[in-house]
């Protein structure tokens, strides 16, 4: 099966070359033949590139350790469903992943403009397939994925303990999907810019893709804080590493696009910038990609070196010159036909807003980036610590977060700043009024005051505008006021599921500052019948307990959860000792509330003197980070379903199309 | 420029670069941190001007670790194979803290030439496939 895989891979290359080859020579003979020829070749390197990851996956599930990769990263006790994910569990593996994900995209692209955007195509073809080429490159001559070691060891090395958890499973899948959805507009935006058709078409296009792979990127970012939270045993869920920030950053620049290019669609504004705004989004997809795979920035995921870096640095550079190359060429002809003349207006919120997520991201690549450049140009590795990003990222989130709560109030185009006041006076009176709840309530923390009361007036104003629109309709069409907010919601799905996920995204700045302001912890070594106490809970040590499961051999501490005198759960934190591994794993106990985690770790024990070491923590709100995660996820789907707007306007789109062929 | 926007707009656009531009620097301040390995580390002409924390980056002397009894935390010595630190660390040690794993501590030296480590992460070195090939 291996010399299969290595067969297939090294066919896919050539497949994805020639659609290189083929579909931007097609484009500039015109030749449509050549096109097709390109586009098929795509398909042909999809199936090519599902065989070769079809058998590494029978290579891992049928434990042929006599493959290095099987070797590394999968064992003969490992359960069949981490030996599937155990596919991305290394280097070679995972950039495969990439490929199988990024070929498939571009399959589904292909497939799905077969009589639409001909123009465009031949170049989005090229793109996606010089993006293809390039990561078949690495794993036919730099990660190889197939490599057979001298000798077949008669078991392998396992999958690292804390990636055998379900969070884990599907968060890298996730988030490589969100990383290589960037590329999917970023392909339509250099098809624009190569052949001069830069109206809508291109981020109409791909307006679905850029919210799906944004989507995909953001629930990928949060299904790595709950992995972290749930596995990693030390209370928190995020920690400003640079493999965090890495997948942080395109986000931030992609959710910074989703809103500049309403601008570009209403006033044909701003044109310049969302066309940077989607190359700069995949470029910092590949630098992401790159820092999580090459460890050239000390973290905690990844510390050694690796001989990919110098490729995937050219590849980069390679990309930056051509699409900037490209994007000064056109400057001329992306003149804005509007000019933003109103500060208070809704547009001019966009643009702060866009300036705010973008001084974010910056600010993120900045300190991520920052132990390289000190070392390149002083000769010193200087890190930067969380307190950077704390400091910076804080008043930006408020800052974000004060804009999202005007916006929706504020009309389009010049907006009267008296009706303004009028229309946000409710809200700042339910700031103000929970603040001085919040102050009555004992609360001091100024951050924590500011944030909850954003959230109040944030909450406030989006609440009232499902109100306000629904009322309005209800007049107008006579329904009652449930079926006048479902008809209205349904046929502005963009608009309501953008405010949705607002809420969302607002739950989630109140479980960051509920956790990160008012945690409490603590630590005792506790005997038999002896309890600690943490916040409201005091947690009884009643004995030890072991377990056997087929890979792994569990010890802990069972410990009675009191709240006040009412026992309110069992909680066993412990650790796992795996057959294959060296180390034993730590298996935190959590009692999640809506008010608070009650979080508690086994840091060691002595079975002799029935002695064990514990330490608690106590997480205020943090369950609203995953709540807020879920409203976000499904206020991003629902602004992904099809409007009937837009199915008219894809009607007359392709109406207009076969004029212009006819003609 | 001057003319496609109105002055306002850019009046707050200058304002908040330069928010921005406070904020870094107010925030760097406090949170740069030399990443030396433990030979950088222990030369006495080592740099200074950012404080006395500093991260140091090693591998954990096979044998060296002492664990607290009772309470969480161990006694430890950083090497780089030249030169040797000894590392005193007082919270939970990650699962990955084993004989022979990289580990990168931050904190300051303690006045008995003792590295008071306030935070550290550790990498179990077999699992790191990098490593294997090369070796």
């Amino acid at each position: 099966m291996a010399e299969f895989g290595t067969l297939c891979l090294f066919c896919a290359l050539a497949a994805s070359g020639w659609a290189v080859i083929a579909s931007f020579n097609g484009w500039r003979a015109q030749l449509g033949e050549l096109v097709l020829s390109a586009e098929r070749a795509v398909l042909v390197t999809w199936a090519l590139v599902f065989l070769a990851v079809a058998s590494l996956e029978y290579c891992i599930l049928t434990d042929q350790f006599g493959l290095e990769y099987v070797a590394s990263y999968s064992n003969r006790a490992l359960p069949k469903i981490y030996k599937f994910t155990a596919l991305w569990g290394g280097q070679a593996g995972s950039l495969l992943f990439w490929e199988l994900i990024l070929i498939s995209y571009a399959s589904l692209i292909v497939l799905t403009n077969r009589r639409r955007n001909r123009v465009l195509m031949p170049v989005v073809v090229t793109t996606l397939a010089f993006v293809s080429t390039f990561f078949l490159g690495l794993v036919n001559f730099m990660a190889r994925p197939f490599v057979r070691l001298a000798f077949s060891p008669e078991d392998g090395n396992g999958l690292n303990p804390q990636l055998q958890n379900p969070f884990m499973a599907i968060h890298p899948p996730c988030l490589y999907l969100g990383y290589v959805g960037l590329t999917l507009p970023f392909a339509f935006a250099m098809a624009a810019l190569a052949t001069g058709r830069l109206d809508d078409t291109w981020f109409r296009t791909t307006r679905r893709w850029t919210i799906l792979s944004w989507f995909f990127l953001g629930t990928g970012i949060l299904l790595g804080g709950w992995w972290a939270y749930v596995e990693l045993g030390w209370g928190g869920y995020w920690a400003w590493d640079p493999v965090e920030n890495a997948s942080l950053i395109p986000w931030l620049t992609c959710t910074a696009f989703l809103h500049s290019v309403m601008i570009e669609e209403r006033k044909k504004m701003l044109r310049v910038w969302n066309l940077s705004l989607v190359i700069m989004s995949f470029l910092l997809a590949i630098l992401g990609t790159f820092i999580t795979r090459s460890g050239v920035i000390s973290s905690v995921h990844s510390f050694t070196k690796s001989d990919i870096g110098p490729v995937f640095a050219g590849f980069l550079g390679l990309s930056t010159l051509v699409s900037v190359g490209l994007l000064l060429y056109r400057l001329p002809d992306l003149k804005g036909e509007h000019r933003l003349d109103s500060f208070v207006s809704r547009e001019s919120t966009f643009l702060f807003n866009n300036l705010l997520l973008v001084g974010a991201a910056f600010a993120v690549l900045w300190g991520t980036l920052f132990p390289i450049i000190s070392e390149a140009v002083r000769g010193v590795k200087i890190t930067v610590g969380p307190p950077f990003f704390n400091e910076v990222m804080v008043p930006i989130a408020f800052a974000l977060v004060t804009l999202a709560g005007i916006c929706p109030v504020i009309a389009w185009r010049r907006a009267s700043p008296r009706k303004l006041l009028e229309k946000i006076q409710v809200p700042f009176w339910a700031l103000l009024g929970g603040v001085a709840a919040l102050l009555l309530g004992g609360v001091r923390d100024v951050y924590a005051l500011v944030s909850f009361g954003l959230a109040v007036f944030v909450i406030t104003t989006t609440v009232m505008e499902f109100f306000w629109g629904a009322r309005s309709r209800q007049k107008v069409t006579g329904q009652g006021f449930g079926g006048a907010l479902l008809s209205l919601v349904d046929r502005n799905k963009r608009r309501y599921g953008g405010f949705t996920v607002h809420l969302g995204f607002i739950l989630i700045m109140v479980g960051v500052t509920g956790s990160s302001a008012f945690k409490q912890e603590t630590t005792a070594s506790v005997k038999r019948g002896e309890s600690l106490t943490v916040g409201r809970y005091r947690m009884l040590f009643e004995d030890m307990v072991s377990r056997e499961s087929p890979n792994a051999e569990f010890m802990g501490a069972r410990l009675a959860i009191f709240d006040g005198d009412r026992r309110v759960g069992t909680l066993v934190p412990g650790q796992n000792f795996y057959k294959a591994g060296q180390n034993p794993s730590t298996e935190v106990a959590i009692h999640y509330t809506l008010r608070e985690d009650l979080y508690t770790i086994l840091t060691g024990f002595d079975p002799q003197e029935g002695r064990a070491t514990l330490k608690a923590y106590l997480n205020p709100l943090i369950n609203w980070i995953w709540i807020g995660g879920g409203v976000l996820i499904l206020g991003a789907w629902f602004a992904m379903l099809p409007d009937l707007r837009d199915r008219r306007r894809d009607a007359e789109g392709r109406l207009a199309e076969v004029e212009s062929r006819a003609a | 420029m001057a003319q496609r926007i109105s002055r306002k707009i850019a009046i707050t656009i200058v304002l908040i670069v330069a928010g921005f531009a406070i904020l870094f620097s107010v925030g760097l301040k406090g949170s740069l941190v030399y990443y030396l390995t433990v030979s950088e580390f222990m030369d006495p002409g080592r740099r200074t001007d950012l404080g006395d924390n500093f991260r140091v980056n090693g591998n954990v002397l096979p044998g060296s670790i002492e664990r607290h009894e009772g309470a969480p935390g161990a006694r430890f010595i950083l090497t780089d194979g030249v030169k040797r630190l000894p590392v005193l660390y007082n919270k939970e040690v990650p699962d990955t803290f084993v004989d022979g794993a990289e580990a990168v501590v931050e904190g300051s030296l303690g006045s008995d030439g003792t590295f008071m480590a306030v935070t550290l992460l550790a990498k179990c070195p077999s699992k790191y496939e990098a490593q294997n090939r090369k070796r």
